[in-house]
Order: C-alpha cells, then structure tokens, then sequence
C-alpha cells in the first residue's frame, strides 16, 4: 500500500469517507470542495492509496487566518509584531476509520506541517493552531503543539505549534 | 424636464425644522434636473410600464433599487438568465460599494479573552520549544 498526499480534486470519492465523526464527514462531502475551489479559503489535502486513487482515506484542511493587533490585552502585544498575527490554521484532521492506527494520521500531520512551512516561507506567518477534539489533545500534544489556555471546558481545545519548531525539527 | 414627488403636506420655513403632526405622514418634495436623454428614457419607461406619474415611477425605482442594494448587502449577486440559459451578472459600481467585504473569502476564529492573553505570550515568545522527538521523527521520515 503506498500512500500519497496531494490536494483533493473533483472527482475523488468521498461519499463513503467514515471517520466516526460526522462534522468531519460532512465537511469532506459537502463543504471541501467549494471551500478550496469556489470561494477559496481553505485547501484540503487527501491521503489516497495509489492502488485506488480516487478513494479517500484520510484529509486535512488548511486556511489562512489572523487575529488583528487590537485584540489582543494590551499587556501582551508588547513581544508582538506591530501587525495582525498571522497564522495557519488546521481546520481539520481526519482518518477513515478502517484505517485509524496505521499511521496515516502521522503521515497527514507531517505534510500539513511541511505545507504550513512553505506557505510561512512564501507570505510570513509565526504559528500553526488548531481545535482539538478533547480525547485528540494528547495526540498532537506529542507533536508539539501546547494547548492555548482559556477554552470552554466542553468544547475543543485549542492548540499552539510555533513554526520555528517544526522548522527546527527539519534540522534547518 | 423636472421629476417631482408630491407636494409637501405641511410647509416648514427656510430653516426651521418642525416635528410633523401626529397620524399625517409627512411627503417630502423630489427635484431632478434630467439631460434630454435621460429625459427620453424617463417617458419612455412610463409608457411602457404604464405608469402615469413621475410619482409613482420614482416609488418603484426606488424600490426596485431598495431590493437590489439589500440584496448586494448579504452579499448576493443580480443575475439575469435567458430562455436558453445565458447569464449576466449586474455589476453596477455604486451597489458594488455596499459589499465589498463579504466578496471577501475570509476565516474567523471566535477568541476569549483568556485564549488571547495565552495566544499572545506564546507567539511573543523570544525562542521557541524545541521539538519534539515525534515531530522530528514525523518530519524526516
């Protein structure tokens, strides 16, 4: 099985994707696809097995986002650029359930992280964030990412990953 | 030629504002220096949509301009389609100034404030964590 990550097209087959979530499900099926190629704020990338090219079996979601200056308490822009903070955003991170626990989810989170770094490269950008489901906080957790305090204590969790370190981490 | 509305139920003075009475809506006055063209356009279109007075032309103008602006206000574009399906879409500058940022794709995220004081100390932060041996594992597979 040899597993390749690129940008989902038009024709991949997501109508059968089951993570066991369906917010996520649904995002792949209904939202994806408009979001990256009609109104274009987010691009999503698929894991598909080159046996089956079309059938996906795993996606991330990338977008652009920033929090303006003037939002943050003045007693914290200090260390802060004097502009809004760019970053990107991991707007979702799923496996098709049939295949949780073969390291397809390393795989995408490396490659969403290689492409966080190259859009950092090309227009700037300090950090990576993204909402994590309760039971996932560990997960990324072991990839670096701190969660940021001060979430509802139902909801996700947001999590921090400054790009230096996943820069540091390609030993550059 | 001038386009005028009705006359104004209750005269007020030069410059003296007056509240106007209870249960009598007041009518304010329209006035429109029109070129010979548009002019032509105006009795043209009275003519073919059977209206009798420039009263009555400038209130369906107007609301026909009313619903177009509140239409490009949510963001919704005017498009004509033909018998065999062409479309046009309305471009029309001055609508166009009343949306201009929902033509902007854009994400948002809901912050509180306490995510945004520890959002802030760890992007202020002069050196960043070192990695961690599964992300470097994960990078340089």
């Amino acid at each position: 099985m040899a597993i390749l990550i690129r940008r989902l097209e038009e024709h991949d087959e997501v109508e059968n994707f089951d993570c066991g979530d369906d917010p996520l499900n649904n995002y792949l099926k209904r939202h994806a696809w408009t979001n990256q190629e009609k109104i274009s704020i987010g691009v999503t990338y698929v894991a598909i097995d080159e046996g089956a090219p079309r059938v996906v079996l795993g996606y991330f979601t990338l977008a652009m986002a920033s929090v303006p200056r003037e939002t943050f308490p003045k007693k914290y822009v200090r260390g802060l650029p004097h502009y809004d903070l760019p970053l990107v955003l991991m707007a979702r991170l799923a496996v098709e359930r049939r295949f949780a626990g073969r390291g397809l989810g390393r795989a995408l989170i490396s490659e969403a992280l290689r492409v966080s770094l190259r859009a950092a490269d090309e227009v700037g950008c300090r950090c990576i964030v993204t909402d994590a489901y309760r039971d996932r906080i560990g997960w990324y957790a072991r990839y670096g990412f701190v969660p940021i305090e001060g979430a509802a204590e139902s909801g996700p969790q947001k999590m921090f990953l400054d790009l230096r370190t996943v820069r540091a981490a390609l030993g550059s | 030629m001038q386009i005028q509305g009705k006359q104004m139920a209750q005269k007020t003075g030069a410059k003296r504002i007056e509240a106007p009475a209870i249960g009598r809506p007041r009518k304010t006055k329209f006035q429109a220096d029109l070129a010979p063209a548009e002019d032509r356009a105006v009795r043209l279109l009275k003519e073919e949509l059977q209206i009798a007075s420039n009263t009555d032309f400038l209130s369906d103008a107007l609301a026909l301009f009313r619903w177009a602006v509140s239409e490009r206000k949510l963001g919704h574009k005017i498009v004509s389609e033909s018998a065999s399906g062409e479309r046009k879409i309305l471009l029309f500058p001055r609508l166009e100034r009343v949306a201009p940022d929902l033509a902007l794709p854009r994400v948002e995220i809901k912050w509180t404030k306490r995510e945004l004081e520890s959002l802030a100390e760890l992007a202020s932060a002069r050196e960043a964590d070192g990695p961690t041996d599964v992300l470097i594992r994960a990078m340089r597979a």
